[in-house]
């Protein structure tokens, strides 16, 4: 890196001319890192099942590089077709980001068999099936990325998570696989795996607790830092992976989770 | 984009004088920083600096395996910029030209690279810790090596003294977590350093082979991660360690 020019002051975002698809995106950490990748110049496609809510985050946007498309990760023939124009409207894909997840509570005596599967079908098929849409675009870019979003729940388990915690681990090692393959590709493919975030689903889960208050405090008690963290926090660890500080950077797990795996 | 990312912070760089400390050094200035380098060398960027980041440098030459050497560097540091922010415990050896077998290894060597790639660290974060706790911040990011993570055949010494620093790094992220500190290692692979470039053709070919990514770095890729490591965008990020190996290793 040269000096810069005395009193030259040319200021160039970091992601300028970068096309980024996240799914997932109208809210918690995928809104949190639509709205930070966009303010550092990327031209965004925000993919996301609840149409109210992206169109709530278009408006929250408007005037930035965005375009929406609506699309459930479980179904694999909306999610082709909505990668396809997203990539079409963007001119190409240099990154792509999995948001979407869901989770589940429940003992295992108390579990439904379809529960399993859908937390399966979210979690771990969704970004698989993203991926696969959106991998020619990413081939074509040269220099392309792939965050996924798994959980600290895939690195030590929690109770009553059997199926959020092994499809938060399986995303992690079907990332890691990935990144030899991608590698070839110039695509870097690395898993950010957060704490405990204050979005939507967090607080639904203390919602369904016994004792909301009780939960919120068992929860804040597993990290060292003794907090959860804000969806922002998440956004800035999956937007460096998406940029060119982590150029030397794939197939790592990164837990961005207040002190609790110690991965 | 505003304000530079450290405008106003205080980084102190052990080992700094060229290869992964003099690329982060370079960053941590080129990101607004005053920095405070240590090293038996002289840094070979000094020369190269805009006039107002030469003015934000401070480089004093010294042994790091010295306690009394380091006490010293941290007070002048610390006189000249105020108090440190950023802590990047970079200095260490892998006495790569002592390499043996372990069962024929010498234990005066084994003393000299624990001392310089686990002590150092030890000791420099030590003089640290008490101004970041009671300032109630702070950010240290200490050097392991993927060799503590792969394993490196004939410098069990070295992977030792490097998975000491994961181990220490996780201790030390729990003590002081509650106290606005984040203490995280990262864990380079190949990047072209000068001990790099003893290396034989035959021998960075195996590298590359083994890297998924193929090709060896450069120590800006990894100046870009500890930097990542010291700013407010990974203040919820602590007791981590990074690898930067081109997907080498991905436990």
């Amino acid at each position: 890196m040269s000096p810069p020019l005395a009193g030259s002051q040319v200021v160039t975002l970091p992601f300028a001319g970068r096309r980024i698809l996240v799914a997932g995106a109208a809210k918690g950490i995928g809104r949190a890192t639509v709205a930070r990748l966009v303010a550092e110049g990327a031209a965004v496609a925000a993919l996301d099942r609840d149409a109210a809510a992206l169109a709530d985050l278009a408006t929250a946007l408007s005037g930035a590089a965005l375009v929406t498309a609506v699309a459930d990760v479980t179904d694999a023939a909306a999610i082709q077709a909505a990668v396809a124009e997203a990539a079409s409207r963007l001119g190409g894909l240099d990154g792509l980001v999995n948001a979407a997840g869901i989770d589940l509570v429940a003992p295992v005596d108390a579990m439904a068999p379809a529960d399993w599967a859908r937390v399966m079908a979210v979690n771990l098929t969704g970004p698989m099936t993203v991926i696969q849409a959106a991998w020619p675009h990413l081939a074509a870019a040269g220099g392309a990325t792939i965050v996924n979003v798994s959980s600290a729940a895939g690195l030590a388990p929690l109770k009553h998570r059997t199926a959020y915690c092994a499809s938060k681990a399986g995303l992690q090692m079907a990332s890691k696989a990935l990144a030899l393959e991608a590698a070839g590709f110039g695509i870097r493919v690395n898993v950010v795996c957060p704490g405990a975030v204050d979005t939507d689903l967090f607080r639904s889960y203390l919602e369904g607790a016994a004792d909301p208050e009780a939960a919120l405090a068992a929860v804040k008690a597993r990290y060292a830092l003794e907090r959860i963290a804000s969806p922002d926090e998440i956004a800035a660890a999956i937007v460096w992976l998406s940029g060119p500080d982590s150029s030397f950077v794939t197939g790592i797990a990164m837990a961005v989770d207040g002190g609790r795996s110690f991965h | 984009m505003g304000e530079p990312r450290f405008s106003g912070k205080v980084a102190i760089v052990t080992g700094g004088a060229n290869g992964i400390g003099a690329a982060t050094a370079r960053r941590f200035l080129a990101e607004g920083a005053q920095v405070a380098v240590i090293d038996r060398e002289e840094p070979d960027f000094a020369a190269a600096l805009a006039p107002d980041q030469n003015a934000r440098l401070l480089a004093v030459a010294g042994d790091c395996t010295d306690a009394d050497t380091l006490a010293a560097f941290h007070a002048r540091a610390e006189a000249a910029f105020g108090p440190v922010d950023i802590l990047f415990n970079n200095v260490g050896q892998s006495g790569r030209e002592r390499a043996a077998p372990f069962h024929e290894s010498d234990e005066a060597v084994w003393r000299f690279v624990l001392e310089v790639s686990l002590f150092t660290t030890l000791r420099m974060a030590r003089l640290v810790v008490p101004g970041m706790r009671a300032r109630g911040r702070g950010r240290i990011v200490n050097m392991s090596s993927d060799a503590a993570l792969v394993g490196d055949a004939g410098l069990a010494d070295y992977a030792a003294a490097k998975m000491g620093i994961v181990g220490f790094t996780r201790s030390l992220a729990r003590e002081n977590a509650a106290f606005g500190i984040t203490v995280n290692a990262v864990a380079p692979g190949a990047i072209r350093t000068r001990a790099h470039d003893r290396l034989t053709p035959a021998v960075l070919d195996r590298i590359k082979a083994g890297t998924p990514a193929g090709f060896i770095a450069e120590p800006e890729d990894v100046a870009g991660c500890v930097a990542f490591l010291a700013s407010d965008d990974a203040r919820y990020i602590t007791g981590q360690t990074l690898a930067i190996d081109g997907g080498r290793w991905m436990l």
